[in-house]
C-alpha cells in the first residue's frame, strides 16, 4: 500500500518534471548554442555553462508544480477502498478522509483542510519561492518560466506558477501551448507514443498477470452496464462543460480586472494563492459532508463534483486570462484610448479578441486537468450513514471507471480497466485535435505583433 | 494661424525606486497647414510629448491649446499615426478603418463607404477584407493613415511612422503622406511627425524642432525653405545644409550634456 501510494505520487509528480526540464533545453536560443559552439565549448563545459543553468528554473518550477500535484493526489494516495475494503496508510490525507468519510465529523475536516492548507503555503513560501527568486535572476527565457513578483502578500509562494506580476511582456500560456501542441517534432511524438505503447503493455502484463485471453475479452465486456458508456460520456461531458463554462466567466471576469485595476488584483491574487494552494481533492470530503446535509446524498454529490472541478478548472484559467491581458501591448491599449473604445466597446473590441488565443489554451489545460478531478468526483466509494451503507456513484464515465477499477469482479474487471481509460485518452485527442487546435489555428492571425 | 500651443509641458515617470524626468518646459507651437517635424536623440521624450499632444498622456504641468482652447483628452480632430501601426489583428483592414466611426455613432451604411473611400486613397481598396497577418509592413501602415484620415482629422500626430518599414516603401509612404498633406480638398493639413532620421525630417518638414537628450528640451529650430515636392533637391546642396544644420544643433546638445554629467 505505502509502496503503490508514493508511486501514484511519483507518477503524477514525474511529468511536470521531466516536461519543464526538456522544454527548457528546447527553449536555450539558437544565438546562445552558436555564440557556445564557437567559443568551443563542447561536452561537459557545455552541459556545465549552458545546458546546467538554463535548466535549473524549469527544474524548480517543475518540482514546485509536482509538489503541488502531490498534494493534490495526497487522499487519493493515501485512503483507498478496493474491492469492499479500505486501505489506508496514515497521512494527514488518510486522516482528513476519515475524519469526513467514517466520522463525518464537519469541523475537524475544515481544521484539517486549513492545516493541509498552511502547511502546503508555508512550504511553497519557504522553499520553492526563496529557491526561484534565487534562480530567475539572469537566465534566458526557459520554455516554462519561472519568473516571480510582487503578487500581494502570499504571492510568491503560488503554486503552478507562471508570471502574474506586471513584469509580464509575452503570454506565457502562448508558450506553454506551444509546449503541448508545437515543440514536439514527428519523430519525438512516435517516440512518445512507443514510450506509451510499452508502458500500456506493462500495465496490462502486472495487472492481468498475463496475456488476456479472448473468453476474458468477452467477459470483460459482458457487464450489463457497459451498454451505457455513451449515455456516461454524455453525462461526464456534460458536467465537466457545465464546470468548465462556469470557471470561464468568473476566470474571465476576475482576470479582466485584476489585470486592469490595481484594487481588484490586490483582491484577487491572494485567492489565487490560496485557491492554487488548497490540495482539491481533500476539499471533496469537506463539501461533500457540508452538502450531503443539506441537499442530500445524491444531489449534494452532484453538486461537490461541479465545485471541485470549478475549483480545479478555474485556476489555469485565470492564470492565462491575467497574463494576456497584461500582454495587450500598450500601443493597441492606445489605440482603443485614441479612438474613444471604453466600457463594453473596449473590452467586445479590443480584451476579448486579444486573450482569445489564451482562452483557448487556459480552456486546453483545465479540461485536462478536469479529467484528471472527474475520475475521483464522481464516485464516493466510502459506505457511511450518509449513503445508506451503499457506495455512492453519480453515473458517468469517472465512476464507472473507479468501480471498474476498485470493485471486486466481474464489476471490476482490468481489460474494461484499461479499455475505458483508452476511452478518456481518446475523448481528450479528439477534443484536442479537432477543438483546441483548429481554434488556435484560426487564432494564430490575432497574435498581436510586437 | 495657429493652430496647436505647447505650453511649458513637464513630465516625470515615476518608478518604484526612482524619477526620470522626461520633457522640461517644452514650449512651441504649430501654424495651420505646417509640417513639423520633432527630432531628438532616443529616450528624448519625444514620442511621449506627441502623445501628451493627442491626449493620451497628461502633463505634470503645462498646457495644450487646441485653437486657443485646452486641449487634455482624445478629440478626433487631433488623431495619431503609430510606429507599430496599432492595427486591430482580428479585424479586417476595412473594419480597423470602421472601428473609431463606430465609436462617433456613424452608421453602419456610410462608415463602411467611408472606409471603403480611405483604402482606395491610400491604394488599398482590394485589400479590404484582408487581416493585417496577411498584409506587408508598408500596407499595415497605409490602413493606419486610412484609419486616422477617415475621421477627417485638423492635425494628424505621426510616431516614426516609417521606422519599422524598409527603405523602399518608406520613401513611397513619405511621398504619400506629403501629397494628403498637400491635397487642398482634404481638412487634415497640419501634421506634427517624430523621427530619429534628420535627412527624412528635413525632406517632409517646413520646420524641424530639435529636442535635446532627456529631460527633452527645445534647443533648436531650422526651418527648411526648400521648395516642394523636394526630391530633386536631395542631391543638392542646400539640403546638405539644412540636414547639417540640424545634426550640429543634435551633436552640441550631446556634447553639452556629456561635459556637466
Amino acid at each position: 500500500m505505502e509502496l503503490s501510494a508514493i508511486l501514484l505520487l511519483f507518477t503524477s509528480m514525474a511529468w511536470a518534471i521531466f516536461f519543464g526540464v526538456v522544454g527548457a533545453i528546447k527553449g536555450i536560443p539558437t544565438n546562445i548554442t552558436e555564440s557556445a559552439k564557437s567559443f568551443g565549448l563542447t561536452g561537459s563545459r557545455y552541459t556545465r555553462h549552458v545546458v546546467l543553468p538554463a535548466i535549473v528554473p524549469a527544474l524548480i518550477s517543475g518540482a514546485t508544480l509536482a509538489w503541488c500535484d502531490g498534494w493534490f493526489f495526497m487522499i487519493a494516495a493515501e485512503y483507498v477502498v478496493y474491492q469492499g475494503s479500505t486501505y489506508s496508510v496514515p497521512g494527514l490525507g488518510s486522516y482528513l478522509a476519515e475524519a469526513a468519510y467514517v466520522y463525518q465529523d464537519l469541523n475537524l475536516s475544515i481544521v484539517l483542510l486549513v492545516l493541509i492548507t498552511a502547511i502546503v503555503l508555508f512550504i511553497n513560501f519557504l522553499t520553492w519561492h526563496r529557491l526561484m527568486e534565487r534562480t530567475s535572476a539572469g537566465t534566458y527565457k526557459p520554455a516554462i518560466r519561472i519568473g516571480l513578483s510582487g503578487i500581494g502578500h502570499l504571492g510568491e509562494a503560488a503554486p503552478r506558477m507562471l508570471h502574474l506580476g506586471d513584469r509580464i511582456h509575452t503570454p506565457k500560456s502562448l508558450i506553454l501551448a506551444s509546449k503541448w501542441l508545437k515543440r514536439y517534432t514527428r519523430q519525438e511524438k512516435i517516440v512518445a507514443f512507443a514510450v506509451c505503447l510499452v508502458a500500456i503493455f506493462f500495465i496490462t502484463f502486472f495487472l492481468v498477470g498475463q496475456m488476456p485471453s479472448l473468453e476474458a475479452f468477452r467477459q470483460a465486456f459482458a457487464d450489463p452496464e457497459f451498454a451505457q458508456l455513451p449515455v456516461y460520456i454524455g453525462l461526464t461531458m456534460g458536467r465537466l462543460a457545465v464546470a468548465y463554462i462556469i470557471s470561464l466567466g468568473i476566470a474571465l471576469g476576475m482576470g479582466v480586472l485584476a489585470a486592469e485595476h490595481k484594487k481588484f488584483a490586490a483582491i484577487f491574487y491572494p485567492i489565487y494563492d490560496i485557491g492554487q494552494a488548497v490540495p482539491i481533492l481533500a476539499l471533496f470530503p469537506v463539501f461533500f459532508v457540508a452538502f450531503s446535509r443539506v441537499f442530500g446524498g445524491a444531489f449534494g454529490l452532484e453538486l461537490t463534483a461541479i465545485l471541485v472541478l470549478v475549483l480545479d478548472m478555474i485556476w489555469y484559467m485565470f492564470l492565462n486570462v491575467v497574463s494576456a491581458v497584461k500582454s495587450i501591448p500598450s500601443e493597441m491599449k492606445e489605440v482603443g484610448q485614441l479612438f474613444g473604445l471604453k466600457g463594453l466597446k473596449r473590452i467586445t473590441h479590443l480584451v476579448i479578441p486579444a486573450i482569445l488565443p489564451a482562452i483557448v489554451t487556459g480552456s486546453l489545460l483545465s479540461w485536462g486537468t478536469g479529467w484528471n478531478t472527474i475520475i475521483f468526483a464522481e464516485y464516493m466509494p466510502y459506505e457511511t450513514q450518509l449513503t445508506q451503507g451503499q457506495p455512492l456513484t453519480l453515473p458517468g464515465l469517472g465512476s464507472y471507471l473507479d468501480r471498474t477499477g476498485y470493485l471486486p469482479p466481474p464489476k471490476g474487471n482490468p481489460i474494461r480497466l484499461l479499455f475505458l481509460l483508452g476511452v478518456i485518452a481518446a475523448i481528450v485527442l479528439l477534443m484536442e485535435g479537432l477543438v483546441w487546435k483548429r481554434l488556435l489555428r484560426k487564432f494564430e492571425k490575432y497574435q498581436v505583433e510586437v | 494661424m495657429v493652430v496647436l500651443e505647447i505650453r511649458n509641458i513637464t513630465k516625470t515617470f515615476q518608478t518604484e525606486k526612482s524619477k526620470i524626468p522626461v520633457l522640461d518646459n517644452v514650449t512651441f507651437s504649430v501654424d495651420k497647414d505646417e509640417f513639423v517635424c520633432l527630432v531628438g536623440p532616443s529616450g528624448c521624450g519625444k514620442s511621449t510629448l506627441l502623445r501628451i499632444i493627442s491626449g493620451l498622456e497628461k502633463p505634470d504641468s503645462g498646457e495644450i491649446l487646441f485653437h486657443g482652447q485646452p486641449h487634455n483628452s482624445p478629440n478626433p480632430k487631433i488623431t495619431m499615426i503609430f510606429q507599430l501601426f496599432g492595427l486591430l489583428p482580428w479585424k479586417t483592414a476595412e473594419e480597423n478603418v470602421e472601428v473609431p466611426l463606430e465609436v462617433l455613432g456613424v452608421k453602419e451604411i456610410s462608415r463602411k463607404e467611408i472606409a471603403i473611400s480611405h483604402l482606395r486613397m491610400v491604394g488599398l481598396e482590394a485589400f479590404q477584407n484582408t487581416y493585417p497577418h496577411d498584409l506587408s509592413g508598408g500596407m499595415k501602415q497605409r490602413v493606419g493613415i486610412a484609419r486616422a484620415l477617415a475621421l477627417q482629422p485638423e492635425v494628424l500626430l505621426m510616431d516614426e511612422p516609417f521606422s519599422s518599414l524598409d527603405e523602399l516603401t518608406a520613401k513611397t509612404l513619405r511621398n504619400l503622406v506629403l501629397e494628403i498633406w498637400h491635397d487642398p480638398s482634404l481638412p487634415t493639413n497640419t501634421f506634427i511627425m517624430v523621427s530619429h532620421n534628420v535627412e527624412e525630417a528635413v525632406y517632409m518638414a517646413d520646420r524641424v524642432i530639435v529636442m535635446s537628450p532627456r529631460p527633452g528640451r527645445v534647443v533648436g529650430e531650422v526651418r527648411v525653405d526648400l521648395p516642394r515636392p523636394r526630391t530633386q533637391y536631395l542631391r543638392d546642396q542646400k539640403y546638405f545644409q539644412r540636414v547639417d544644420e540640424v545634426v550640429s544643433i543634435l551633436e552640441k546638445n550631446k556634447v553639452a550634456i556629456e561635459a556637466a554629467s
